[in-house]
């Protein structure tokens, strides 16, 4: 009997943690098919009539579609190019033989990793009124994808420095230019490291808050995370429509986690470590 | 043919739009940082050149002083009360065989989610009347209470929900440090007859001390970055319970206007930052390497 219980009592510590990880979630999407009055009447339990048109209705008329697609286009942009021109710079750093400029540039670059996203912020505000783009796309497009830089060009690479010399060699002598060595042989063999750095610069765009507010203030043009909260300041008392606001914000997240998790994790993980 | 590796104007097709992007979006505006900030610029007029009168004003501003003792609040939060239970936790899952990876997975969660829909979806849990929370206690006879209204409660509420937020990252860290730790070590320990609890006090956690004083590094970085969540939770309030100094520094400048005078703040926050890097390198770290030596 006590050894049994010394094994189940990790599992039921742990299955504590796991609920109280869970259970915001679960109460969130029960609660997104009620109604005011259910909630008021049976928070815990199941709705009792099950409220579809509140999805409907947040994603309609309460504009969370043209959030949801702002986000969607914004991160999918920024990540995409964030990672071709952290890949381009990642080989000319590492494979072609500019050693000394390189070293240089490698640390220059690194610097950006030092400073804290807060430091820089108003200063960046300030930049993106001067170039007149603030209220656009723009404004969030090109400071995502800069942001991201640093630390795409650290993780691309160390991951092409252990690529065998070999390759590169065989392609020269087949009589490539350096420009389709990089296209044909060096990015193809580099997927894994450019999915992980897409996937983790797409997130922290997916998720990002302290840009989207201050540098967005047309409503059209807003992304999740900021439309959210004037989501919620906006229907302040329908506690099932903000429910539902919250469900399609998390929802998209928690599926690509189940397919990815093991990616996410090592690449969120190894970005913080290193920086 | 060797040529192909060396040119430098494929090179500098590679290098350039990365540099451009990066000198405009981090170096210009650290460069302008460090000439805004000792200047009285409200966005109108020309800046005009104050020295350190920024400097001085940020350290007689009671609201300031208020957000920098906040800050503390959440470094020592997370020193104190997070790095134990990321520990205990992590030490925890290394330890059971069965949905060891469920776990892992699981309390990961919360890292990937954005701060502002996870502060939102607090507001709701804490929601005075309708949120689960009230609710739960009501059963045990306790009044309503206005957690995020509420000057006495405020903080601990957002406190509680960052290291929801955060504290699953940071066991999946340790977590990876302890499965990495060679089993010869345990198993000798087991040979020797050491309990579970001996074992993990004994073997495992000074084996894992460099990492947990990264984690100790991060959550110091984080807690001196933190703005998001405040801004979405309570914006400061009530009465600049939960202010930290980036949520300040942002009211300030941007609604306020004040950039000079946000700059300013955003300097000290980047000095600040720096300091205590600097201290917790020299007084623990440095202890820590004479150790192993």
């Amino acid at each position: 009997m006590p050894t049994v219980w010394k094994r189940a009592l990790p599992h039921v510590v742990l299955m504590g943690y796991v609920v109280a990880v869970l259970f915001p979630f679960v109460f969130v999407v029960f609660s997104s098919f009620k109604d005011n009055l259910q909630i008021a009447e049976r928070p815990f339990g199941l709705p009792t009539r099950w409220m579809f048109e509140n999805y409907v209705e947040a994603w309609v008329k309460a504009k969370i579609n043209v959030y949801f697609f702002n986000s969607l286009y914004l991160s999918f942009a920024s990540s995409l190019s964030g990672v071709l021109l952290a890949a381009a710079t990642a080989f000319a750093l590492a494979r072609m033989k500019l050693a000394r400029t390189s070293r240089w540039i490698y640390q220059f670059v690194l610097i950006g990793m030092l400073i804290p996203g807060n430091v820089l912020f108003i200063a960046q505000y300030i930049l993106v009124k001067d170039l007149g783009i603030l209220n656009t796309h723009w404004s969030l497009y090109l400071p995502y994808t800069a942001g991201a830089l640093p630390i795409s060009v650290l993780l691309i690479a160390a991951f092409m420095r252990s690529i065998p010399s070999e390759l590169e060699e065989a392609a020269i002598v087949d009589g490539l230019g350096s420009i389709r060595l990089f296209a044909q042989i060096i990015l193809p063999v580099t997927v894994p490291a450019l999915v992980t750095v897409f996937i983790v610069n797409f997130l922290g765009v997916w998720n990002e808050y302290l840009l989207a507010n201050f540098f967005i203030s047309k409503d059209a043009l807003r992304t999740l995370p900021t439309g959210m909260v004037g989501f919620r300041d906006a229907y302040q008392t329908n506690y099932a429509l903000i429910c539902t606001g919250i469900v399609y914000s998390v929802l998209p997240v928690l599926v690509l986690y189940g397919f990815l998790q093991e990616k996410i994790i090592e690449g969120i993980t190894a970005g913080s470590v290193k920086g | 043919m060797k040529d192909t590796m060396r040119h430098p104007g494929v090179y500098a097709l590679f290098v350039v739009p990365t540099l451009f992007l990066y000198v405009l979006f981090f170096v210009y505006p650290m460069i302008t940082s460090l000439v805004y900030g000792f200047t009285d610029w409200n966005g109108l007029n020309d800046p005009r050149y104050i020295g350190f009168g920024n400097f001085a004003e940020a350290f007689g501003d009671d609201d300031f002083i208020n957000a920098i003792y906040n800050n503390i609040v959440f470094i020592l939060f997370a020193a104190f009360v997070q790095v134990p239970l990321i520990v205990f936790f992590a030490i925890l899952i290394s330890g059971v065989k069965r949905f060891q990876g469920f776990y892992k997975t699981t309390v990961f969660v919360p890292s990937i989610l954005s701060t502002s829909v996870i502060g939102i979806l607090w507001g709701f849990i804490y929601q005075p009347e309708v949120g689960p929370l009230n609710r739960a206690l009501g059963w045990f006879g306790i009044e309503p209470i206005y957690w995020l209204a509420d000057m006495k409660w405020a903080m601990f509420a957002v406190l509680a929900t960052n290291a929801w937020q955060w504290m699953g990252f940071f066991i999946v860290l340790v977590l990876a440090a302890i499965l990495a730790i060679p089993k010869e070590l345990n198993e000798a320990a087991d040979i020797d007859g050491a309990s579970g609890w001996h074992k993990a006090i004994h073997i495992t956690v000074p084996l894992i001390n460099p990492i947990v004083s990264v984690v100790i590094m991060l959550s110091i970085a984080g807690a001196m970055k933190v703005v998001d969540i405040v801004l979405v939770m309570t914006n400061g309030g009530p009465v600049g319970s939960t202010e930290v100094m980036a949520s300040y520094m942002v009211t300030k400048a941007i609604n306020y206007g004040e950039y000079g005078y946000g700059t300013a703040l955003s300097i000290v926050i980047f000095v600040f930052a720096l300091l205590l890097t600097a201290i917790y390198q020299l007084l623990v770290v440095r202890r820590q390497e004479r150790v192993e030596l």
